[in-house]
């Protein structure tokens, strides 16, 4: 009996509207011209646990996680319930409320070297508050970051180079990730004048496979930084909470100066935070950091009621465990078809490429199969595990994995 | 040279020095549009008619500016950068903006050095950029045959990525694009129209006709006029991705950073 693959023709239909009144359809890390366009879905209707359903009413295991935020599961009582709470009474007021505090008095608790948090959106905004935070605290200009790290959509490193002038990257440097002598040319050629290093906990590129920190690799950059007066940050928006409540730097075994998270912060409701060393106390406070909604009340209840959930339920070692099952699951799979793919980055956000291509056609081809077999893989950008992955699920994946692998085979032979 | 240049300018005797603007839209003019009078004489009987039996050599210059030339032999055109010298006929400009400005229609007469001789056989040059002009500036009664219309496409193509490449050269804004880009090749095919291609290797970018038998990333553009009307500027690619009016397949990583080159040349040629 032939498979019934998913459709999207409800998602092309709706997408043919966008077109018409919103630039590009789908902005940014959603437009669909990332995936495989015309085998993936456009648009959401509702989730639940691990799964979504997209708006042609096909249901999918989703490896996604909404790219990240949603890391208890979609729709969580708990954290929807404590936002409910809040909602009832009130989100944005004249002023913040209580909760801002009870927020960042946890994740100074939670993350070791945090010693003061602060509130705002999305992860564009902490990244480039904290390079503020870096050039007032050392009264220098430059900060160096990996080639290839995405540090958000402002203008100092949004990639591309429409509506930018010269003058919006000049005063940022980069190396390739790793190379610690790179680096340490780059501060010896401006040793007066860098302000930051920017890193990821580890590198994380669309379009490639993920790179562990070698060893050594961040032990260097902290001697480099304590050595320049430089302040070292972390981007953790896209890592945060899924290897350690303390920060991915305690997993991978270093102390950064001041930490960027969103993503996982509050399981999809929008909220980010920086948390720093009391060092930059002051800088943090003289810098002007504000938004509209950045006091808003219900996404910070959402998110003391996210971190408590993760304490208190081991969701990262779980998120580890079925991670490091798919992982295993993939690269046996794949090697059953005598195909070479490439399972990179930590268990809970991992990635995959087939090792004898540099042009993602069996990629696209495996993910877009997946799709219409109702599991997101997304092509050319790492996944995501939640906590709602169970056992059955990973094995449901693996097992349309297969019958992906399969395809490819008989298409490309290797 | 540099310095007589700078006395000669100094003097007035020259122009001022020409502008970043200016150098870009000479360079575009020159090995973007230019090279498509080869493309004309393979793709339009009528320009193919008009090159049998004509032998002239062609060089196009700005003083301390870009260069190439054209050679006629054989019912054969080749185009290439830089010059060939003498014997060639030296068509030389004395600044950037005034090459432009004949290229963009206006009478510029360049100050002609070398192959004298080859004079007379200019006015057959003259009437293939006329025909060229009329292919990329069509007339609407003109893209009714369908011949017409799949040249004028295959033209226009041809010159949007050759200038697009000449963006990643010489665009100060695009360098943080080029230094970004890893070596590979961009298929381009238009559904029922024609195929063409761009190479990237170590910083060089180049454009061609024809379809590459393994390329990096390939773009098929739905039809001839959909094709048209991208070429124009008409299109918002990523939307025309997400619709299915363009497919791609392969390393869109390298074809979204050829196209924020692709999306400058509007800015210089018209």
């Amino acid at each position: 009996m032939p498979e019934k693959l998913y459709s999207f023709d409800e998602s092309m239909a709706l997408f043919r509207r966008a077109a018409a009144v919103i630039p590009g359809g789908i902005p940014g890390h959603f437009s669909p011209a990332l995936t495989v366009p015309g085998s993936f879905p456009y648009y959401a209707v509702r989730g639940e646990g691990c799964r979504y359903w997209d708006a042609d009413g096909n249901r999918f295991i989703d490896f996604m996680c909404g790219y990240g935020p949603i890391i208890l599961g979609y729709r969580h009582a708990g954290v929807d319930e404590a936002a409910r709470r809040q909602r009832e009474q009130g989100s944005v007021f004249n002023h913040p409320t209580a909760l801002s505090v009870e927020l960042a008095e946890r994740l100074v608790r939670m993350v070791p070297i945090a010693d003061w948090a602060t509130f705002a959106r999305n992860g564009s905004d902490v990244c480039t508050y904290l390079v503020l935070v870096a050039r007032q605290h050392t009264q220098r200009r430059k900060v160096i970051k990996a080639r290839g790290a995405y540090h958000g959509t402002h203008a100092w490193c949004i990639h591309g180079i429409a509506g930018l002038i010269p003058e919006d990257y000049a005063q940022v440097l980069q190396f390739t990730w790793n190379d610690l002598d790179e680096l340490r040319d780059l501060v010896r050629k401006n040793a007066d004048d860098v302000a930051a290093i920017m890193l990821t906990p580890y590198h994380h590129p669309a379009f490639g496979d993920s790179v562990l920190p070698a060893p050594g690799f961040m032990a260097g950059v902290r001697e480099l930084c304590d050595r320049h007066g430089i302040v070292l940050l972390m981007d953790d928006v896209r890592a945060g909470f899924r290897l350690d409540l303390g920060g991915s730097n305690e997993y991978f075994g270093f102390k950064p100066d001041a930490i960027a998270y969103c993503k996982a912060l509050a399981n999809g409701h929008v909220i980010s935070a920086a948390v720093g060393r009391a060092e930059l106390k002051k800088a943090a406070s003289q810098v002007f950091f504000t938004g509209s909604y950045y006091a808003s009340a219900a996404e910070m209840a959402a998110a003391l009621a996210c971190l408590e959930e993760l304490e208190r339920t081991r969701a990262i070692p779980h998120m580890l465990e079925m991670g490091g099952m798919l992982q295993a699951g993939l690269r046996e799979r794949a090697a059953k078809h005598g195909l070479q793919v490439t399972v990179s980055g930590p268990p809970s956000i991992p990635a995959m490429t087939f090792s004898n291509e540099k042009n993602f056609l069996r990629m696209q081809r495996f993910s877009a199969e997946a799709a219409r077999r109702g599991v997101f893989f997304h092509p050319h950008h790492n996944w995501f595990l939640c906590a709602a992955h169970q056992e059955a699920d990973i094995r449901e994946a693996l097992d349309v994995a297969d019958r992906c692998f399969a395809i490819v085979k008989a298409e490309f032979g290797s | 040279m540099r310095t007589i240049l700078t006395k000669l300018r100094l003097a007035g005797l020259l122009p001022a020095r020409a502008s970043v603007a200016d150098c870009i839209l000479a360079n575009m003019h020159l090995h973007a549009v230019l090279p498509r009078v080869a493309d004309l004489v393979r793709l339009d009987p009528e320009a193919a008619a008009a090159v049998q039996g004509l032998e002239l050599a062609l060089d196009f210059a700005v003083l301390g500016g870009p260069s190439a030339h054209l050679r006629f032999r054989g019912g054969r055109v080749e185009h290439g950068a830089g010059r060939l010298g003498f014997p060639a006929l030296g068509l030389v400009f004395t600044s950037c903006a005034r090459l432009n400005r004949m290229f963009g229609g206006e009478k510029v007469l360049p100050v002609p050095v070398g192959g004298l001789h080859q004079l007379p056989r200019v006015r057959r040059f003259e009437a293939l950029t006329a025909l060229l002009t009329r292919y990329l500036k069509p007339q609407v009664t003109d893209l009714a045959d369908p011949r017409f219309k799949a040249a004028h496409v295959e033209l226009s193509l041809l010159v949007g990525l050759s200038a697009a490449c000449q963006v990643g050269l010489h665009d100060p804004a695009a360098r943080r694009v080029v230094a970004a880009l890893h070596d590979g090749s961009i298929q381009f095919l238009v559904e029922g129209g024609p195929r063409a291609h761009v190479r990237i290797a170590r910083g060089a970018l180049s454009a061609a006709a024809g379809e590459l038998p393994a390329p990096t990333a390939t773009l098929v553009l739905r039809d001839l006029d959909f094709a048209a009307a991208l070429i124009r500027g008409e299109v918002d690619a990523f939307s025309a991705v997400g619709a299915g009016d363009i497919r791609m397949h392969g390393d869109l990583f390298l074809a979204d950073e050829f196209n924020a080159l692709f999306d400058r040349v509007g800015l210089y040629l018209h």
